[in-house]
């Protein structure tokens, strides 16, 4: 198991962001879906030992990230991309990749492979060279994928990773998710449903600070089945039906 | 004689540029990438291997080569105004260098890093350099070579040893108190602004407590203080950087 | 963009030049080296070669052909590529040629073994065995004969021969991109 997350709750201030969540994914693309507000970043910024949790306990590749060494050693195999990443506008793409492998405390012989290595399967081939400043949203975002992997991560925690992609690159993109999920835990958090589907052996639906529901992409279909919820494909569906479930229930709580 | 257009004129089959197809056994994705990894490649500069080698630390020492303060436009942009500095206490006997040199610091401090300047902030968050080694390292490396300027400057301008070194002290203060604000409030502009701020208070209450200008950084008195605050600023920016428990 | 154009960008350091470049040319390149070389040591030598593409760019001139400038650098890789494996490791192809042929190659085996797979290949474009072109070749150039003699032995005029012998001439020339000697190797 790469991720054991158990009983674990995150508080800012009044708000309880993460009220509670128990989770443990091994290999595999595992899916974090919710409205916004649910808690999945910040659920995804204490896996990516950002931030500690208010209470409960938290296990990354086998280690505690609490202590100094073991997160560090967590981090040296840790690929993160935040929902919105800034950028060195002077930096190029390559420069941008590398920057981050070396603080990922990459061995320097390693790096220039593994740079190009990333460069190309995000399909930035074309535009290694070329300064940040002049990318598109979207090659933007690819480029923060790429710093993501460039580490051959164990752990990869991907907060809306497509977001400025156009189809044909989340096609290509939920390709590359598949391939990565062979070798590493990958854990995506978006709220678009069809992403899921595609690319995911597992999903959780997060609302509230809580996981209403666990299980496969299928499973969350079938709940929609017959219950007359919104949406246009049967994933939407069962998200809707779940989420309808879980607010009723608290409401009548 | 060279290759000539009759190669592709009279027959279809002969081997040729676009007409031969790969083997299937040889990767050429596997070659370009080999190819792309030495073209692309970053070749780092002597400051960085050196510095790489001192902290033990490739990314370290390239985060500290890319620090904003330290690029070049910005050391130019300190050593103008010190520069001023020293030509105007030439000419007027007044220490300009000694009063300019702790906000010329402050200001080179407060945009080293941190939430307020570094636009990728979260994502080193989850690095495995620290962010605090970062910040540590940069800091002091702003801090050192602002000295060094204002060290040059001050003994070319010929003013007293008291005052030539006596600025050093408020500088770690009012630069403590900079970074600390631009960490705190998570901008850098505020951090300058705190600290041109705090530092122009302090030499003109104690020009208005003794009648002189130069009291800030030339009274013995004020040593302590100075680093008592230049202690407590330290403090804030060591637990504001921290990852933070509970509730915050 | 044309090759030349391309290596013209590359030689001014425009890297994506350089991935067009690859993407036309490795293909055949490969497929010129996997005679010669076994996969892996194909992969070493066209990574090498289109390192010297990068940084020798700017020695290329136009006039001449891309496609036989790449093929230079390449085979000149190869030809490392194979001296650094030692004698040991030469292919058998360079050492009949070694055996063979003394004062032919200038005494360095790598490059007979490629210019050895490289005439293979020539000869290979003829035509199948026993066409008439293979037949011109084999009677000319390897057995050495007289004009008058593959006349007689081919049973057509001597002007035939002559042209038959231009065209072959031409067909390798097209494909070994360098001149053919006239009379084989007398």
């Amino acid at each position: 198991m790469n991720v054991e997350i158990s009983d674990v709750t995150r508080r800012f201030g009044r708000t309880q962001a993460v009220a509670g969540v128990t989770l443990e994914t091994g290999r595999g693309v595992f899916g974090l879906l919710g409205p916004n507000g649910a808690g999945k970043t910040t659920l995804l910024r204490m896996t990516a030992t950002i931030i500690p949790p208010s209470s409960g306990r938290v296990r990354l590749l086998g280690r505690d990230p609490g202590g100094y060494g073991p997160r560090r050693e967590i981090r040296r195999r840790l690929g993160y991309l935040p929902q919105s990443l800034g950028y060195y506008p002077g930096f190029t793409v390559a420069e941008f990749v590398e920057y981050f492998a070396l603080l990922k405390e990459m061995p320097p012989g390693r790096v220039p492979q593994a740079v190009a290595t990333a460069i190309e399967l995000v399909d930035l081939g074309g535009r290694a060279r070329a300064k940040l400043r002049t990318l598109s949203g979207g090659m933007l975002r690819r480029a923060g994928i790429a710093q993501a992997i460039v580490n051959e991560p164990e752990l990869l925690l991907l907060d809306e990773p497509t977001a400025g992609l156009d189809p044909e690159q989340r096609v290509a993109f939920r390709a590359l998710l598949r391939d990565l999920g062979e070798r590493a835990t990958v854990i995506v958090s978006t709220h678009l449903v069809e992403d899921i589907g595609a690319a995911c052996g597992e999903v959780a639906l997060m609302d509230a600070g809580k996981i209403v529901f666990q299980g496969t992409p299928d499973e969350l279909a079938t709940r929609g089945e017959g219950t007359g919820a919104a949406g246009d494909a049967p994933l939407e569906r069962g998200y809707s039906a779940v989420l309808a479930a879980a607010r009723s229930a608290t409401a009548a709580a | 004689m060279t290759f000539s257009h009759e190669m592709t004129g009279d027959r279809d089959d002969l081997p040729g540029p676009g007409q031969d197809r790969c083997p299937r056994d040889v990767d050429l994705h596997r070659v370009w990438l080999g190819v792309a990894a030495e073209v692309w490649r970053r070749r780092p500069g002597l400051v960085e291997r050196l510095a790489g080698r001192a902290l033990r630390s490739p990314g370290l020492a390239r985060a500290l080569v890319t620090t904003p303060s330290l690029l070049l436009g910005s050391v130019i942009a300190s050593a103008v105004v010190l520069a001023a500095g020293m030509f105007a206490t030439l000419g007027t006997g007044t220490p300009f260098v000694a009063l300019f040199a702790p906000a010329v610091a402050a200001a080179g401090i407060a945009y080293a890093y941190g939430p307020g300047i570094d636009p990728a902030w979260e994502l080193s968050q989850s690095m495995a350099v620290s962010d605090r080694m970062v910040l540590l390292v940069r800091v002091l490396a702003v801090f050192a070579l602002n000295a060094a300027l204002g060290l040059a400057a001050s003994a070319a301008s010929g003013t007293a040893a008291a005052v030539t070194f006596g600025w050093l002290v408020p500088m770690t203060a009012v630069s403590a108190l900079a970074l600390a604000v631009a960490t705190v409030t998570r901008s850098a502009n505020a951090g300058v602004a705190a600290g041109l701020a705090a530092w122009a208070i302090t030499v003109l209450s104690a020009q208005s407590a003794s009648g002189q200008l130069t009291t800030a950084v030339a009274s013995s008195a004020l040593v302590f203080p100075y680093l008592a605050a230049a202690a407590a600023c330290a403090a804030v920016t060591w637990f504001a950087t921290r990852i933070p428990k509970g509730t915050s | 963009m044309d090759d030349d154009e391309l290596i013209a960008a590359i030689a001014g350091g425009d890297d994506t030049a350089l991935r067009e470049l690859f993407a036309r040319h490795a293909p055949w390149l490969a497929a010129r080296l996997r005679p010669i070389l076994p996969a892996a040591e194909v992969e070493d030598v066209l990574q090498e070669s289109f390192l010297a593409v990068w940084r020798g760019a700017r020695g290329y001139r136009p006039e001449g052909s891309p496609g036989g400038w790449l093929w230079g650098i390449t085979r000149r890789q190869a030809a490392l590529w194979l001296r650094r494996r030692g004698p040991d490791g030469l292919p058998l192809a360079a050492l009949a040629a070694l055996a063979g042929h003394g004062g032919q190659h200038a005494g360095d085996p790598a490059e007979a073994a490629v210019s050895r797979a490289e005439l293979a290949e020539a000869v290979r474009a003829l035509g199948p065995e026993g066409s008439t072109m293979q037949e011109v070749w084999r009677l000319m150039y390897v057995e050495d004969r007289t004009v008058t003699e593959v006349a007689g032995l081919m049973g057509v005029p001597e002007g035939t021969v002559k042209s038959r012998a231009h065209r072959v001439r031409q067909l390798m020339r097209a494909v070994l991109r360098q001149p053919v000697r006239d009379g084989g190797g007398r």
